[in-house]
Order: structure tokens, then C-alpha cells, then sequence
């Protein structure tokens, strides 16, 4: 087991940003036992870096001696109980009668070739596969589903109102539905998980150069440097993953 | 909504359907990663909506060789640390629960203020097991009837200490219940009241100043601005009776008023003696004036002998 995740080599960061006062990204990093996660906390509620925080910290705690489809029920339970206890076991006050404590999470297991990916919200993991780049996962939110379900373009359907507002997240309703992808990974394949943050300032050349780089640090500096270059409204934060 | 705050809350993430960003407003300082000098926050345990628990490291007894050093921290959220009286909510949960000594009952160890950030913080024991909600899921038909029984009787036993204590609890529900290998914790008294008559002196706080509750397990008195009462805690242990027997809640997971103004039919649940099902209906009424009182209810549970000892004796003594 060892020797097999020392395929992974990784590295993860995180930005408050230049707009925002606190952040309410969190990620987490463990090559050796072959888990990435980055959480967005939902902003404009309250607590939302709680959410994030909750989440990266007790997938850190999930047991690591089982077996792969193990490992992803285990990963699957905790996000389906933190979800209940985010959105079913809240004391509400007067002040705060809708409160919401809730975040994005996308997370990746990996263990020799298997890797699984794990995702609700719009917080991402893209794959780049020799020198292209692909998105595995799809977003929660409403602009993804003006485009799939009205046909929009991605321009169109971001000038809607509230185009970003998620539709599914941990903690915002009492059913979670996670969407989960499965793959084998080859040799020289580059992920990135990465909160909103990180992704909307960045077009699909910068990123996919970005990751062409040699290291997961030297890719994630690249991409930080390209993102605070620009408005930075947002939190950012990422997770570069090398096999 | 002015500009200023427009621009920002283009950026924030929202939920579909959801109220958009609230007023910007200073924000309060993050959580130091040690706490009184002593107390070094490891991770966050849960999140309260109020207050947040993390688990901590005593540094001060691992230093003199504690092999178990760790301890629940509990403050309230930096939204909440804002609040005028926060401090004085904080004290008022501890002052409540370390007059409280029972097996079933979470031990509260110390309540402090940070000198550096001056946020005030709770030390208790670091509770072992799951809460009884992801208990439930696991369960999704309640627990086996010897089982829930044995939950019952000690959470029940648990409240009427704390009622005989003066202490009202104010906030029961699944969340709020661990269940450890040997035995069961209720936690969670940041809504705790004393009893009208009890612990003169304590601060009160006043539910019209500051009222919280969660909707599914509030009485209904409750949520139309009754002060906190031991008939609300008869309402809400029962609604967790009702669930730890049969894995729902009786009325749908929707709350007291709600389930009144739909008229929504209370049906006993599979597992529980017939004999018990009046007294949990009884616990269950919205009027609290012919709502069973806590002694009843207990009285009906402790009468009710677990239905696999006598078979189970006598299957040992025929093996």
C-alpha cells in the first residue's frame, strides 16, 4: 500500500483573496493516504467557514486500512452525515430563523490506479491527460443547469441573475445527492481540485499551462500568481495532484 | 442593499432559492489555535448554530503525563461572540450544567476567557460514540425495542435529574444524544434554563430577549413565545422517544405548528408495547396543560420490564 501511493505527489493552497475579509475556503492534502478535498464555505450565511472547516477535518479523520470501495462508502457516509447534522441538528435563534450552514466539497480517492471523485456544489476537479484538459466534474449550480436544461451557452447563462447560486451543496437540504465518478488514472496524469474562486478568473489555456508545469507546487504557483493578477474577488484555493 | 455591499455579494456562494448576502459588517476575530495558554484546538467536532465544539488538547495535563489529554471545547460562533451577552450565554450553560452529576449527563470542567481575544470558552469531557440522529440512520426503523428501551429509561432518568436539579434543558433532540459503547451522554444545555424557583441568583435569560429552539422538537407553547418550561422538555424527550422507537419523527419531521394546523394523525409506533403508547401520547400533546408530566412518563417506562429478560433467562437456564 505504501509503495503504491507514493505514485501521488501533491500540494494545496488556499487565498483569502483581495476582496473578501476572512476566508471560508479549506482544503486538505494527503498524498500518503491518497485523499484531496477542497470545501467552500457558503458565503453570505453564517458560519460558513465552519462548514468548510467540519468537512476537511473529519474526512481527515476517516479510517485509511480498508479497502477502496471501503474507503469511498466511508467518504460517502461522513458527507451524508454531516449534511444531516448541518441541516437537521441546527438550534435557530429569532435573529437567524433561515439560518444556513453549509459548503461546496469535491474530493478525490485514490488508491494505486483507482481514483474516485466526489463533488456537490461548484468547487471542481479537472484531469489534464497528456496536454489536455479535461472538467470531470459538473456543477451544481444554476448556470449548468440554464445550459443543459435551455440549451444556453456558458456566456449567456452567466449574465442571468444569480446564475452562480448553487443547487446542490452539504448542508442545505435534508436529501444530499453526491455525484461520483470513477476512473483508472495512467501515469503523468494531473488533477486539480479548486473552489470557484480559483477557476472563474482563469481561461482553459492559462490552466492547462499552469498544470504542464513540473511540480504540483510549481503548477499551483502558477495558477495562484494568474488568479491574484486579477480581480480576486473571491476565495481561492487549490490542490494539485501529480501521478 | 448599497453599492458597496452589491459588489461583494456578487461573488458570494449561495444557495439556489436562498436570501442573498446580508449586510456587511466587521468581522469578529478568527479562533486562536490555543486557547487560556493551555488549550491547543485539534479539530472542529460539530456546529451548533450557536456555538461550535471542537476537540482540544489540555496541554497543561499532558504535560504532568495525562495519557488522555483531550477535551471538548465549546464557544460560541464568531457571529454569536458579537452578541452583547454572549459571554453571560456561555456561563449561564456552564454555571446550569456543573451543578448537574450524573452518569448520564455530559461533566462540564471549566469555563474560561481567553486573555488575548477575550472570547470566552466551556471545557467538558470529550464524549465517545455517535449522536443518536446518525445512529438513526443506520437504524432506519428505529432501534431494536430492548434497545430503545434501555436509551429511553436512562435519557428519561437523566432529564428528571436535571429537572429535580432545578435545570430545564431546553434543546433536546437526537443531535444532542451520544451513544458510547456503555451508555448514553445528553449534552448540550446552551438553551438550559433554571426552574422557576431554582438557583436564585443565576443569570436568567429572558426567551423574549433571546429565543432559540429547533423547530422539529420545539413544543408548540414554544415557538409562540412561551418562556422555556419543564412541559416543553416532556414535548421534545418525547418526540425523541417517538424516534429512537421507529426511526421517525412522529409528526413528519414537521414542526409542533406546522403538524397542528395540517392535523397530521399521530399513529403508535410498530416496536413499543401497547402498554407505553399512551403515555407517549400523552407526552406528545400541543395543549401543555394535558400534556403528561415527566414523572408520568418515566414512571410508564421504568414499569415496563425489557421484554427479552424473562426469555432470555430462561433460555439460559434451559441451555
Amino acid at each position: 500500500m505504501k509503495v503504491a501511493q507514493r505514485l501521488w505527489s501533491s500540494a494545496g493552497r488556499t487565498d483569502t483573496g483581495k476582496v473578501r475579509e476572512r476566508n471560508e475556503d479549506a482544503f486538505l492534502d494527503q498524498p500518503q493516504q491518497g485523499l484531496w478535498v477542497v470545501a467552500d464555505g457558503m458565503g453570505g450565511h453564517q458560519a460558513g467557514d465552519l462548514a468548510s472547516r467540519l468537512i476537511v477535518e473529519s474526512l481527515a479523520e476517516l479510517p485509511t486500512d480498508l479497502d477502496f470501495e471501503d474507503r469511498l462508502d466511508a467518504l460517502r457516509g461522513c458527507l451524508h452525515r454531516l449534511n444531516r447534522h448541518l441541516s437537521l441538528g441546527l438550534t435557530l435563534t429569532e435573529a437567524t430563523p433561515d439560518l444556513l450552514v453549509g459548503s461546496t466539497v469535491v474530493a478525490l480517492l485514490a488508491e494505486g490506479s483507482r481514483v474516485a471523485c466526489v463533488w456537490a456544489g461548484d468547487s471542481r476537479c479537472y484531469l489534464l491527460r497528456g496536454r489536455q484538459l479535461f472538467q470531470l466534474s459538473r456543477d451544481h449550480s444554476l448556470l449548468q443547469q440554464l445550459v443543459e436544461e435551455r440549451g444556453m451557452s456558458p456566456a449567456d447563462a452567466a449574465r442571468q441573475p444569480g446564475a452562480h447560486a448553487l443547487t446542490r451543496a452539504i448542508g442545505a437540504a435534508e436529501e444530499l445527492q453526491l455525484d461520483i465518478l470513477e476512473l483508472e488514472s495512467l501515469p503523468g496524469d494531473v488533477f486539480l481540485l479548486c473552489s470557484d474562486g480559483l477557476y472563474q478568473d482563469l481561461d482553459h489555456d492559462d490552466m492547462t499551462a499552469a498544470l504542464l508545469r513540473p511540480s504540483p507546487q510549481l503548477a499551483l504557483q502558477r495558477l495562484f500568481d494568474l488568479a491574484l493578477q486579477g480581480p480576486a474577488r473571491d476565495n481561492l484555493s487549490g490542490v494539485v495532484i501529480n501521478r | 442593499m448599497n453599492a458597496e455591499a452589491k459588489v461583494v455579494s456578487a461573488d458570494l456562494t449561495v444557495m439556489a432559492g436562498a436570501n442573498p448576502a446580508r449586510v456587511a459588517r466587521p468581522l469578529p476575530k478568527d479562533l486562536p489555535e490555543l486557547l487560556g495558554g493551555r488549550y491547543q484546538i485539534e479539530r472542529l467536532l460539530g456546529v451548533g448554530g450557536m456555538g461550535a465544539v471542537y476537540r482540544a488538547r489540555d496541554l497543561l495535563r499532558e504535560q504532568f503525563g495525562e495519557p488522555q489529554p483531550w477535551v471538548a471545547l465549546k464557544t460560541l460562533s464568531e457571529d454569536f461572540a458579537e452578541y452583547p451577552d454572549a459571554s453571560a450565554l456561555l456561563y449561564s450553560e456552564f454555571a446550569l450544567t456543573a451543578r448537574l452529576s450524573h452518569r448520564n449527563l455530559v461533566r462540564f470542567y471549566s469555563f474560561e476567557v481567553d486573555p488575548a481575544c477575550q472570547r470566552a470558552f466551556i471545557t467538558m469531557e470529550l464524549l465517545k460514540g455517535n449522536t443518536l440522529d446518525h445512529v438513526l440512520h443506520q437504524y432506519p426503523s428505529g432501534l431494536p425495542w430492548p434497545e430503545a428501551h434501555r436509551v429511553a429509561l436512562s435519557l428519561l432518568e437523566a432529564l428528571r435529574y436535571a429537572h429535580d436539579q432545578g435545570v430545564l434543558h431546553g434543546d433536546l433532540k437526537p443531535s444532542n444524544l451520544m451513544l458510547g459503547d456503555d451508555d448514553i451522554r445528553l449534552f448540550d444545555f446552551g438553551l438550559g434554563q433554571a426552574r422557576e424557583g431554582f438557583l436564585k441568583g443565576l443569570p436568567r435569560l429572558a426567551r423574549s430577549r433571546f429565543a432559540a429552539w429547533t423547530p422539529r422538537y420545539a413544543a408548540p407553547e414554544l415557538l409562540d413565545g412561551a418562556t422555556l418550561n419543564a412541559a416543553a422538555d416532556v414535548y421534545a424527550v418525547a418526540c425523541v422517544i417517538y424516534e429512537l422507537c421507529s426511526g421517525q419523527h412522529p409528526f413528519r419531521r414537521q414542526s409542533a405548528k406546522q403538524a397542528l394546523a395540517m392535523e397530521l394523525p399521530l399513529t403508535a409506533p410498530a416496536d413499543l408495547p401497547r402498554a407505553l403508547w399512551p403515555a407517549l401520547r400523552a407526552a406528545l400533546e400541543f395543549d401543555p396543560a394535558r400534556r403528561s408530566t415527566l414523572p408520568d412518563l418515566l414512571r410508564a417506562f421504568r414499569n415496563q420490564r425489557p421484554t427479552t429478560s424473562l426469555l432470555a433467562r430462561w433460555l439460559r437456564r434451559t441451555a
